[in-house]
């Protein structure tokens, strides 16, 4: 049996789990607050780097972790480079039912073939035979 | 923006479609791979009620087809963004051979709303931010 969740017809073109990218990035400090920043609207990475302590470098690798994950949005404007927050991160309906349904119906295989093991076990198999 | 999002799940299953059916109609089986707890009532028009992760989606049988077809309301009670009703489960059951193809189809999904979006991202982001940093 395969681990593999069957894919799902909606924004599944991201390869491996996005959820897990999407969490990693979050479970820093530094890129939540630049989430934060960015929810406001488009800044520049220099103005981003500004509110922090850390080396532009470091802050250029935060938002480079962010838009992979597909939390913020990265366009150039000649030699600068402008992020916002992706409008379609996280939604949250979709992302529910997306990740729902898929699972659900992998427990309801399991469940289901598990209760049918169980009864081809029990009452007719009268000749059995070890 | 309104055009409705149809999101699609299929898997196939080890028993024929009688066998399956009914763990989208009765409560105590339904809650073995969905939810928590349901109230079922399967006749057109009758209640469709599961909690799951303390979500409260509450809808509507439209359809009750046994043993290929089953249709119901999605929504959560108290959600804006997907209030009960609101969106529409088509689940077909297909016999192939032994096994039974479940297609499920989920309708009406709310289109991308940009403030919708920055609203759920808000809470989010909120959430995560509380699970860590603590309370």
């Amino acid at each position: 049996m395969s681990a593999a969740r069957p894919r799902v017809g909606v924004d599944s073109s991201d390869e491996g789990d996005p959820a897990d990218a999407i969490l990693r990035a979050l479970a820093d400090p530094h890129r939540r607050q630049i989430l934060r920043l960015v929810r406001g609207g488009e800044l520049a990475a220099g103005q981003i780097a500004s509110h922090f302590d850390a080396t532009q470098q470091a802050v250029s690798h935060h938002l480079q972790v962010l838009a992979r994950a597909g939390l913020v949005r990265e366009r150039r404007d000649g030699a600068r480079r402008l992020y916002s927050l992706d409008p379609q991160a996280l939604d949250p309906v979709r992302e529910m039912l997306s990740e729902l349904w898929p699972s659900a119906l992998e427990r309801l295989k399991y469940v289901v073939e598990q209760d049918q093991k169980k009864k081809s076990a029990e009452p007719k198999r009268a000749g059995r035979r070890p | 923006m309104t055009v409705p999002e149809v999101l699609k799940a299929t898997v196939r299953i080890g028993a024929p479609p009688a066998e399956v059916f009914p763990y989208f109609t009765d409560p105590a089986l339904m809650i073995q791979w969905i939810g928590e707890w349901a109230d079922l009532r399967p006749v057109p028009g009758g209640l469709f009620a599961l909690d799951f992760s303390k979500t409260p989606v509450r809808g509507r049988y439209l359809e009750v087809e046994p043993p290929r077809r089953v249709v119901f309301t999605w929504g959560v009670a108290g959600k804006d963004s997907l209030p009960p009703g609101s969106t529409t489960v088509e689940v077909t059951l297909t016999e192939d051979g032994p096994d039974t193809v479940v297609q499920l189809l989920h309708h009406d999904l709310p289109a991308e709303e940009f403030d919708g979006h920055l609203k759920g991202w808000t809470s989010m982001l909120d959430l995560l931010v509380q699970l860590h940093t603590g309370p």
